[in-house]
């Protein structure tokens, strides 16, 4: 939970800079400023290179910034260790990514139950959770399938059900859609909408105008800077 | 997570690569089951030696010709004779001796039946049913009148009696001719030796002056002198004391080194029990080098694991893996591949000494603690080699991980 007046998470001068083979740096991100609030949808746009997967590893705790401050639920979290950034990635943040989201020969129950195991949450509770997670995205006839057995829309709504296992504060969502085809992604992008109607924050990023119209707020980045943050 | 998770997640994932896994243990089964095999034969030879002095009796020692176990066979030496040994039991002031049994052996052509055969055969006196307690099979062993009167009596073998007369014949009675020679059969003994037995159920007994006067010849040196004695504490004692009569006997000068051998039965087993366990000792060295050659091949292989699996540890530290849980999932798969391999390994040796001792006549012994050492063994060179490779995986970067190509 935000602290009273606290953003969800805040984006401080954020900068990510690549170092190149011939010395130089390449400015993934450069300077960006971004407050986020509990609640809302929101779609991270831009051309190929423009920094939208750099920006949600940082939002996400997977990598750590060049520069800039990030606060999320108020905490600076630049200081933070390995392992507390391991915690915040297990509790307070869900991903779904473009590919390769589930372990392969692994079933889809497995998959969706991984984050509680790093919890040391007990068996017969997850195996409740699991269980109605799967149920949310429709998939409890096939908890016991390999995860390499089913179809790319259920691959996201696994992914999806994992990323909701643990309750956590904010979904991260980098191309969710990008493997899909339009009528699958159309069904990914309202289930993420119902979960936002619900209260949960969203995060998607998304090169596809039409799935970006499924948020209500809209950030494009070029070059590594904001161009333009527009809500609907 | 949980050792029970850890444990069946490694078992899964190793059976993805079933091939890899095996050729992996390889080197761990090969240093585990070779240890094994040869504690198990060593014990075996140890407690088969243990049986045999309880056959023979710890209270013996013998004493043999020559200055060495080599030149006793080589060079026939005649230096050990009948006198020797009625001088050993002659002598007062060796007050712990018991009995003095001098044997000489001689290859000579039997007829029996109507077969011919050469054999082996023993000059003995009455006192050795007391060292070699044997099974009287039929009829009686050597007595004293038949040593006092050289009377040409023979005492056969068991194999010895089958072999002339058939299996389960009793051939008290008849005559035999041994170096032509007539010989009343008196008697058929069974020994009881795992070792001996072979040689002491396949030859004829007959009393030793017989031997030496009419068969050897009467200059001729024994094979052989056993001494027994009443209290085996003092048998260190006795031996020296007997040793200093025969270097008295035979004339030897100070400087002179003895020109017999003289070895309890007591240090027949220690020398058995030093060899056994030079042996382990070597073998141990051998298959150490084995499992550090192994435990490389399993660093090796969790290395390329750790590589293939990458874009997998980078989603798992996505999803909130700590260093530890990644580091302890890759430690558990080097774990379980060497300690299957070290199961795989006593399966093997075990199985290898119970054939080893198909063939061979000692006793089939599992030691339970180099079992448990074993397992041990296995599951420190587990952790040893797959620690670095855990290590690494654990280390990785959760962004380098996910964008590993
Ligand atoms: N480890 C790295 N070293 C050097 N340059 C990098 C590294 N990671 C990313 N980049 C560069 O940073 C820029 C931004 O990459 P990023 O993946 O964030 O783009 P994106 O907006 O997600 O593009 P796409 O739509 O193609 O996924 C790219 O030009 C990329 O080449
Ligand atoms: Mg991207």
């Amino acid at each position: 939970m935000p602290k009273n007046g606290q953003p969800l998470i805040h984006l401080q001068d954020i900068k990510k800079y690549y170092l190149l083979g011939d010395g130089s740096h390449y400015k993934a991100l450069n300077g960006i400023t971004l407050k986020i609030e509990k609640g809302e949808f929101i779609a991270i746009m831009g051309p190929s290179g423009s920094g939208k997967s750099t920006l949600m590893h940082i939002l996400g705790a997977l990598d750590v910034p060049t520069g800039g401050k990030y606060f999320f639920n108020g905490k600076d979290i630049g200081s933070f260790s390995d392992d507390e950034l391991a915690e915040i990635r297990n509790r307070e943040i869900g991903f779904v990514f473009q590919a390769f989201n589930l372990l392969a020969r692994t079933t889809v129950f497995k998959n969706v139950e991984r984050p509680m195991m790093y919890s040391n949450i007990p068996r017969k509770e997850r195996e409740e959770r699991v269980m109605e997670a799967l149920r949310l995205v429709d998939l409890s006839d096939k908890a016991h399938s390999l995860s390499n057995r089913i179809s790319g829309g259920q691959i996201q709504r696994v992914a999806i059900a994992r990323a909701l296992i643990m309750d956590p504060s904010v979904i991260l969502a980098d191309e969710p859609t990008g493997n899909l085809d339009t009528k699958t992604s159309v069904g990914i992008m309202n289930f993420l909408k119902e979960l936002n109607r619900k209260g949960r924050t969203i995060i998607v990023i998304t090169h596809e105008e039409d799935i970006a119209r499924f948020a209500r707020r809209r950030i494009r980045l070029v070059d590594g800077k904001i161009l333009s943050d527009k809500r609907n | 997570m949980e050792y029970r998770e850890l444990f069946l997640e490694a078992i899964q994932s190793l059976r993805k690569n079933v091939l890899r896994t095996g050729l992996t243990m390889l080197g761990i089964v090969i240093g585990i089951s070779a240890v094994i095999l040869i504690v198990s034969i060593g014990q075996g030879a140890v407690q088969f030696i243990t049986n045999e002095l309880t056959t023979f009796g710890t209270n013996f020692f013998q004493i043999n010709p020559g200055t060495s176990a080599v030149a006793q066979f080589a060079a026939g030496p005649k230096n050990l004779t009948l006198d020797d040994a009625e001088a050993i039991e002659a002598d007062s002031s060796l007050t712990n001796v018991e009995t003095v049994i001098p044997f000489a052996a001689a290859n000579v052509g039997v007829t029996a039946n109507g077969i011919d055969k050469n054999l082996l055969i023993y000059g003995m006196n009455h006192k050795a049913v007391e060292m070699l307690n044997p099974t009287i099979l039929s009829g009686e062993f050597l007595a004293e009148e038949h040593i006092l009167t050289s009377a040409r009596v023979a005492v056969m073998g068991k194999d010895a009696a089958s072999d002339f007369f058939g299996q389960d014949s009793d051939p008290v009675g008849e005559i035999i001719r041994v170096d032509n020679k007539p010989f009343r059969v008196i008697g058929v003994i069974e020994s009881s030796s795992g070792f001996f037995g072979g040689f002491f159920n396949n030859t004829i007994y007959i009393p030793i002056e017989v031997a030496l006067n009419q068969i050897i010849g009467p200059d001729e040196g024994i094979q052989e002198i056993d001494v027994g004695v009443y209290d085996t504490d003092l048998i260190d004692q006795t031996m020296e004391d007997v040793r200093i009569l025969l270097r008295d006997r035979h004339n030897l000068d100070i400087e002179d080194e003895d020109d017999f051998i003289m070895q309890s039965f007591q240090d027949a087993l220690s020398t058995v029990q030093t060899i056994t366990g030079l042996l382990t000792l070597v073998v141990a060295a051998i298959s150490g080098i084995s499992l550090v050659v192994g435990g490389v091949g399993v660093m090796n292989i969790m290395l390329v694991t750790v590589t293939e699996r990458t874009k997998e540890i980078g989603l798992l530290k996505a999803i909130g893996a700590k260093q530890k849980d990644i580091l302890s999932q890759f430690l558990m798969e080097a774990v379980v591949i060497t300690l299957i391999g070290g199961i795989v390994g006593i399966a093997i040796g075990i199985s290898g000494a119970f054939l080893i001792t198909l063939f061979v006549p000692i006793p089939f012994v599992v030691n339970i603690p180099s079992v448990i050492v074993a397992v041990g063994v296995a599951i420190l060179v587990g952790v040893v080699f797959g620690l670095y490779p855990a290590r690494r995986a654990a280390k990785l970067s959760p962004i380098d991980a996910l964008r590993y190509e």
